[in-house]
């Protein structure tokens, strides 16, 4: 079995009864190993579909979540689960607990820090003082606004208060909370979380080779989420001027939000921000600031100082890249496709209108960018199966469409591997108009594959 | 991926049921049981069949049992439907599985434990009606047909499901307006199955509730036996516990009941 991954969690949804020995029939050896590997900060698996549980069916479970923790520090939990499920898992494991227990999956998103849906009101109750202060706390760092119930008369009192609150929390356990470099998307921007302790460690954490690949891709503004960061020391601050440096030779923007500086020297903000690095109190002053968020190139992104070539590697491999591409589009659309001509040049889209775009680089043994012009009607078919009905509401076709063209790269990867070509792939990014997307793309030349889905044109457009 | 002229170029190759078995199944119907396993002689694929079946551990007989009229003595008029039918559903299982880590063995076991245990459920319904057995032997007939559809699509599926919590279900009733469930019953109809039997399996599916009511019940009923099964160690190293959609609010009334019947601690 192997995890759904989405907005950087990656869950499991084992169905009906887990008893005995059965549960080790999920996870094989390469199914752990899989989700070890994954590039997320929260590995969960949900009970919902699960109707009958005990220890035995569980500790396969937990010791993947033991495995993946060591591997990369995802939080790692149980998610979905009624009262009765909650206090068994805690009666199984007792004061041996070392993963954490959220009631639904959308409680568990607040713990991941998604920013999408920061800002949320938190109600929150647990009959442990040191867990209602733990999830507080959390919570606030990633950006909501909880209220604690002291007792639970206050919190069914409070809780019975129509539309008071976006979120309750009960029935929800924090254990040892991640401590990843982790990747997160918000609108155009990508963002980072650091913690604790910055010093020469960050040089192995941090993912260099997705970072620069994410530059290419066209991402303009890095955002470090550091306010749980207690220090910094030299060895941190001479990584960080580095990847400022490298970043001005993209236009890019990095910036550091909530820093404490009260443990780190203060001439060490004065190198950084001479480096070009940015600092903000808090998250909302960027993401809430359009104005701000388009100056500092999320909307968009600017010009490439040092452009690049395609190169006869990634051209040979052109059919691997347009079969991938296809076979998604026609799996998701159940059309047949039709390739009409592929050229180099520059990227030609002669109607702009009603179009939408979606980019995701590769980059390991061959790197570049794989680009996706879509009508707007093939995209919203193409996300139909997705997301099971028709929808106009574009910011939901993006995602979808955004999900789509990671499937693409999943399958460009798979291919790739075939011929012992081993590459890992961004995450996609979104273009709402062709005219975001040409900023992007001005002055790089590529190939240019025009193709039809019963007699809808579509654009691929292959480039480095 | 998979089209709806898929679908039907699938129903269409489906061979009608060989004379054999029509036979064998009108003389049970008419409660015939010697004649019925005089019928059952001439087809030696079938004979082997319920020799095999009913020597199954879940059968639980001291001594093997070979003889077809013994057999039908043995598993009285439904009985001997269920397991005829189980052949017939049998009988569309592809040589070789892809989806599904499974084989002609396993499938089997699958069949006999669903259909052993719809016998324990049924008794302890106090329902004794054959139709009703029988309609357990049509449920496999739904890992058959995704086995089928899917086997060629397996990366695809495999890639889409990495980032949606599909089932087969779903992505084909998306796809084609048509569920697995539907096309099960497409093969009752050309198999000239009793209506009741598709009318349960579609209740099991989970997501279609009968407006009859008891066969609404018995479709809850299937749907728990279903996953109770898909949840055995065998059927989720074979890759059937999330083939369909659990639905567990579907199940909720009769639950403690299943697991009383069941002995789950």
């Amino acid at each position: 079995m192997r995890a759904i991954v989405k907005n950087g969690i990656g869950i499991f949804i084992p169905q009906g009864f887990l008893d005995g020995n059965k549960t080790s029939s999920f996870l094989s050896i390469e199914d752990i190993e899989a989700t070890s590997n994954l590039k997320v900060d929260m590995i969960l698996v949900s009970l919902k579909k699960v109707v009958f549980f005990n220890r035995n069916g569980l500790d396969a479970f937990v010791k993947m979540f033991l495995k993946v923790r060591a591997a990369n520090h995802a939080t790692v939990g149980f998610c979905d689960i009624d009262k009765k499920k909650y206090n068994a898992i805690l009666k199984f494991y007792k004061d041996d607990i070392n993963f954490s227990i959220f009631k639904t999956e959308e409680i568990a998103t607040l713990f991941a820090a998604n920013y999408k849906n920061q800002n949320r009101s938190v109600l929150l109750y647990s009959e442990d003082k040191s867990q209602r202060s733990a999830m507080a706390i959390e919570l606030h760092d990633n950006g909501h606004n909880p209220v604690i119930a002291q007792s639970e008369s206050e919190f069914l009192n409070k809780a019975s208060a129509q539309n008071a609150y976006d979120v309750i929390i009960e029935d929800t356990y924090l254990g040892q909370m991640g401590q990843k470099v982790a990747t997160r998307v918000t609108g155009n921007a990508i963002i980072y979380t650091v913690s604790s302790f910055l010093d020469v460690e960050i040089g192995n954490t941090f993912n260099i080779a997705y970072h620069n690949n994410s530059l290419n891709v066209g991402f303009r503004l890095f955002i470090f989420d550091a306010y749980k960061v207690v220090s910094m020391n030299i060895h941190a601050l001479n990584f960080f001027s580095k990847l400022a440096s490298s970043a001005a030779e993209y236009n890019a923007t990095i910036c550091f939000v909530g820093m404490n500086f009260e443990k780190t020297p203060p001439t060490f903000k004065e190198t950084l921000e001479d480096s070009g690095i940015m600092f903000f109190e808090q998250m909302d002053d960027i993401l809430q600031d359009k104005e701000l968020l388009k100056e500092l190139g999320a909307s968009a992104g600017a010009n490439i100082k040092n452009k690049r070539v395609i190169n006869k590697g990634i051209v040979t491999e052109l059919p691997n890249f347009i079969d991938a591409t296809v076979a998604t589009i026609e799996m998701m659309t159940n059309s047949k496709a039709a390739k009409e001509k592929a050229e180099v040049h520059d990227i030609i889209i002669e109607q702009t209108k009603d179009k939408i775009a979606s980019s995701i680089g590769f980059y390991g043994d061959i790197d570049g960018m794989v680009i996706l012009v879509f009508p707007t009607n093939i995209a919203k078919t193409a996300c139909e199966l997705l997301i099971g009905e028709k929808t106009d509401d574009m910011e939901l076709v993006l995602d979808s469409l955004a999900e789509l063209v990671n499937i693409v790269g999943g399958k460009i990867k798979t291919l790739l591997l075939d011929e012992d070509i081993s590459v890992d792939i961004t995450l996609p990014r979104t273009y709402p108009n062709i005219e975001s997307l040409l900023e992007i793309t001005q002055g790089r030349k590529g190939v240019q594959v025009d193709l039809s889905f019963d007699n809808d044109k579509f654009l691929f457009f292959l480039t480095r | 991926m998979i089209t709806t002229q898929k679908i039907n170029n699938y129903i269409d190759k489906i061979p009608p049921a060989p004379l054999a078995l029509k036979k064998t199944i009108f003389l049970l119907n008419k409660g015939e049981l010697i004649q019925a396993a005089k019928a059952a002689q001439s087809d030696l694929a079938l004979k082997a069949y319920l020799k095999n079946l009913v020597n199954k551990a879940v059968y639980g007989f001291k001594n093997e049992v070979s003889d077809i009229s013994q057999i039908f003595g043995i598993l009285g008029v439904s009985g001997s439907q269920q397991a005829v039918y189980n052949y017939m559903i049998s009988l569309l299982s592809p040589s070789k599985w892809q989806l599904f880590k499974l084989n002609a063995s396993s499938f089997e076991n699958l069949q006999a434990n669903l259909s052993k245990k719809w016998q324990m459920i049924l008794a302890h319904l106090e329902i004794k009606d054959k139709d009703i057995e029988s309609a357990i032997t049509l449920l496999p007939a739904s890992i058959i047909v995704s086995e089928a559809l899917f086997c060629e699509k397996i990366e695809d599926v495999n890639i889409l499901r990495t980032a949606k919590a599909l089932d087969y279900n779903t992505i084909l009733q998306r796809l084609c307006n048509k569920d697995l469930f539907d096309i099960c019953e497409q093969i009752s109809i050309k198999w000239e199955m009793p209506s009741k039997i598709a009318q349960i399996v579609q209740a099991s599916s989970g997501v279609k509730p009968s407006e009859n009511e008891e066969i609404d019940k018995l479709g809850k009923w299937m749907h728990l036996l279903l996953f109770y099964e898909l949840s055995q160690a065998q059927n989720i190293e074979a890759g059937l516990n999330d083939f369909i959609d659990f639905q567990v609010e579907y199940i909720g009334d009769i639950y403690e009941a299943f697991s009383t019947l069941m002995d789950i601690a």
